[in-house]
């Protein structure tokens, strides 16, 4: 899939997307080029975004899972058929290697249409089902292909007097080689180029010629006699007529494919097309996805969605992931605890978006977006631009500019921790006034933040990370165990609440989960309440 | 004395069924030994797969222009090799093109029809010569041999395989450089198994000269381990001196069978018997004169 024009090489970045084509590849070079082709839905076209990602939903219901595999491992073993088709195309003589890979291929389509039983209209129409009838006759053991002699009815009689002329050429030689190796006292005859001893032979035996003589041996090769020679010209001329009668049966089988030229492009075609529906189909099926309503009127909700690149980490872990549901409709604001899962559910929201633009099913229980013009990210992920002349600050203040420069008017927005290196009281002011921008601009835009009151001063919708339900007492100093617990502990949720759900003080208990120093730990919590009245959880 | 038999032999009777064919460099006689062996597996009714991690049985060297030996082909025998060097005729049974490139296209595997002359030029990556093969054996080959360059014996390291050395006029200016260069191949590829009940050292990666230098001024006496001899990464005189002052051992070790000699090069002549008793004594293995007809063993 090209996601140029809908994501930057940021957002791509922060929504992995190389994960995401990765996962809808389709598994061979007409797939691939199929894939190329492909470009997201756009604002105008939800009903045929949506049609198409009931397409692939009524496809992967009808098909199992088993089937839709055995139908992609078909494809992933047939060979690109379109160089031979092309080269046919233009009047060439093919060799037999384009032969075999379009037998392959016309074998995989008729796997497929197999496999279809019915279901779709077959792959393989009469053209060329009839180029297979007649590459058949070359099928050699179950998957090879040879220029047998039925293709051309003087091959036969050709390779016949090849074979006698071959015989005859090896009885002359070999009477040679033997009467040579007989006068060398050799037990082998001589094959190719052979030594000979000075001092065994008062002279070269007859039919035996030097190549090149060094001070104590002799380079030899066999000199045919005259019934050796007249064989090898029997047999020269017999080989030039099988290479002609091969030729011509490579002529007249190159001839069948281009009159199913036409007809041979159009299967490639169906077939590249075949296979992204199954890669995505697939995808459906294998995430659990349902296909998303795509509506007109700006804005993103869905149920129980997943973000599949961390699910699939933490799947290979054996960790738990707690899918999120979120309804936005033009800016909101997400905040919640550290390792709580706000920059998940901002990447949720884009990860979503995208798959839904290219008509893919999602991985929710139920989700309803508009096809939005572009997806941008600001915030942690986001590429080091600027290399060491700009601060972090600096970096995000370009990359914002940058956003809001675009001039496309329905663009999903997905703001992670914008200036949280700056002053507190600065990147707030920063942050309200932003989120007042994009609200005036129409665009939906989802705000992560630890900033407390930007929600209230900016007066959008707030949702937050429930956070974490307990602590564990004891700290294990192992790491991989301090996250596990983490997240037995956290309440992945993201709900929509006052502002009053604001104050958590979960920063420092997270600190001391993860093994940070005793005393500075306890001295924080003084601090804390000293300024805020506050205490953290234990 | 039938040295292609001989050799095939040898190699057959330690249960080997694939066989890299190994040089100390160009033109040193890897294609007429195998030529050898292959013929002689196929006169004994066996099915023989052939590659190449260079090029053979071109008629002419792509780089000097000489002659080269050539390959004649029984029926049956399956090649891995270019596809855009597979003779238009006689025409072979095709049975797969594979997605290896190299220079002269795909690498496809073909199964002789009619006896003819092939070049073989095999896949460029030691994992696809390992891949190749295993292919040999699902084709039904009973032999698989593999014209291997030197610095690709990383192929090798599938462990199971004979290997035979060669080594010729072509690639040193003295019989006494030859016979340091093919002893110090032998050394190599010879390392012999580790003994799991004595200390060791176990090496990640390969055993470099300088690796091998600071363990020696180390004094070390442990076994040095590596996975495989492939893993040696030294060559002639730094092999050679490391002997005696290093345990080096290996996991998986290689079964060298046989040394072959060509004692013509192409700007020089050696006296093939001296030629080939140095190499006997040098390696300890039983060394063959393809061209001559003989084989001698050390004393």
């Amino acid at each position: 899939m090209k996601f140029a024009g809908l994501i930057d090489a940021v957002t791509a970045g922060a929504l992995q997307a190389a994960w995401m084509n990765a996962a809808l590849s389709p598994v061979s070079e007409p797939g691939r080029r199929a894939a190329d082709l492909l470009r997201p839905f756009v604002r105008g076209e939800e009903s045929d975004a949506n049609d198409r990602a009931q397409l692939v939903m009524r496809f992967a219901g009808r098909i199992d899972a088993k089937r839709v595999d055995a139908m992609r491992d078909a494809l992933r073993g047939s060979p690109d058929p379109l160089p031979a088709i092309s080269r046919a195309a233009m009047g060439d003589v093919l060799d037999d290697a384009q032969f075999l890979e379009l037998q392959r291929f016309l074998d995989a389509a008729a796997r497929i249409d197999a496999l279809l039983d019915g279901e779709e209209a077959p792959l393989v129409d009469e053209a060329c089902a009839a180029l297979a009838r007649t590459l058949e006759r070359g099928r050699a053991g179950k998957f090879g292909f040879y220029l047998a002699d039925n293709f051309d009815a003087s091959l036969s009689a050709a390779r016949a007097d090849a074979d006698r002329a071959q015989a005859e050429y090896d009885s002359a030689r070999g009477r040679l080689a033997q009467r040579v190796a007989q006068a060398l006292g050799r037990d082998e005859p001589p094959a190719g180029e052979f030594i000979v001893m000075r001092e065994s032979v008062p002279q070269l035996p007859q039919g035996v010629r030097a190549i090149r003589e060094a001070p104590t041996y002799y380079l030899c090769e066999l000199e045919l006699d005259a019934p050796a020679v007249e064989a090898l010209g029997k047999r020269d001329a017999a080989n030039a007529r099988v290479a002609a009668a091969e030729q011509s049966a490579r002529v007249m089988l190159s001839k069948n494919v281009r009159d199913a030229v036409q007809a041979l492009e159009t299967l490639t075609v169906r077939a590249g097309q075949l296979d992204l529906l199954l890669a995505h189909a697939r995808f459906a099926q294998r995430y659990d996805c349902v296909a998303a309503t795509i509506e007109p009127g700006a804005g993103i909700a869905f149920a129980q969605a997943r973000y599949l690149p961390l699910k699939a980490e933490l799947d290979a872990q054996g960790r738990r992931y707690e899918a999120i549901s979120i309804e936005l409709r033009d800016v909101a604001v997400l905040t919640g605890p550290n390792m709580g899962g706000k920059s998940v559910a901002l990447r949720t929201c884009g990860f979503i978006a995208l798959l839904a633009a290219f008509g893919v099913p999602v991985p929710a229980q139920s989700a309803a977006l508009c096809l939005f013009d572009e997806i941008a990210w600001l915030g942690i992920g986001a590429s080091e631009d600027g290399g060491g002349l700009l601060s972090s600050f600096a970096r995000e203040v370009v990359r914002l500019q940058e956003i809001l420069s675009r001039d496309s008017t329905r663009m999903l927005v997905l703001v992670d921790e914008f200036a949280r290196t700056t002053t507190p009281y600065e990147g707030k002011a920063l942050l309200v006034a932003l989120i007042r921008v994009l609200r005036r601009r129409g665009r939906v835009a989802f705000i992560a933040t630890h900033l407390a009151g930007i929600a209230r001063d900016a007066r959008v919708r707030h949702f937050a990370v429930r956070g974490l339900r307990n602590i564990p007492r004891a700290r294990s100093g192992d790491l991989d165990a301090a996250l596990a617990a983490l997240a037995d502990s956290m309440d992945y949720a993201v709900v929509e609440v006052g502002e009053s759900a604001e104050r958590h003080a979960d920063a420092i208990a997270l600190a001391h989960l993860l093994g940070l120093d005793e005393e500075i730990v306890a001295e924080a919590g003084t601090v804390l309440a000293e300024e805020t009245g506050m205490s953290w959880i234990r | 004395m039938r040295t292609g038999e001989t050799l095939l032999e040898l190699v057959r009777g330690g249960g080997a069924r694939s066989l890299f064919v190994v040089g100390t460099g160009k033109n040193v006689g890897k294609t007429v030994a195998m030529r050898a062996i292959a013929a002689a597996a196929s006169a004994r009714g066996l099915t023989v797969g052939l590659t190449s991690t260079g090029r053979d049985g071109e008629a002419i060297d792509a780089a000097d222009s000489l002659a080269k030996p050539r390959l004649f082909l029984q029926p049956g025998c399956v090649v891995a090799t270019a596809r855009n060097l597979l003779p238009e005729h006689p025409a072979s049974e095709m049975l797969d093109v594979t997605g290896w490139p190299s220079a002269s296209g795909s690498i496809c595997f073909a199964r002789v029809r009619r006896a003819g002359y092939f070049e073989i030029a095999g896949p460029p990556t030691a994992s696809a010569i390992r891949e190749c093969v295993d292919r040999f054996f699902s084709y039904g080959c009973d032999q698989a041999i593999v014209d291997g360059a030197q610095d690709r014996v990383a192929a090798l390291a599938g462990g199971g395989d004979a290997v035979i050395v060669a080594t010729g006029a072509a690639s040193a200016r003295t019989i006494e450089d030859a016979v340091d260069d093919i002893r110090a191949l032998v050394l190599r590829l010879g390392v012999p198994a580790c003994d799991p009940q004595k200390p060791m050292l176990k090496i990640t990666g390969a055993l470099t000269a300088s690796r091998a230098a600071q363990l020696v001024s180390a004094r070390e006496e442990r076994q040095i381990v590596v996975r495989d001899p492939t893993q040696i990464a030294m060559h002639g005189k730094a092999l050679l001196g490391m002997r005696g002052r290093l345990d080096v051992r290996c996991e998986r070790p290689l079964r060298v069978v046989a040394a072959t000699i060509a004692s013509i090069g192409r700007d020089r002549y050696f006296e093939p018997r001296a030629f080939a008793d140095a190499v006997a004594q040098a390696t300890g293995l039983p060394t063959f004169d393809v061209y001559a007809g003989t084989m001698v063993r050390a004393a």
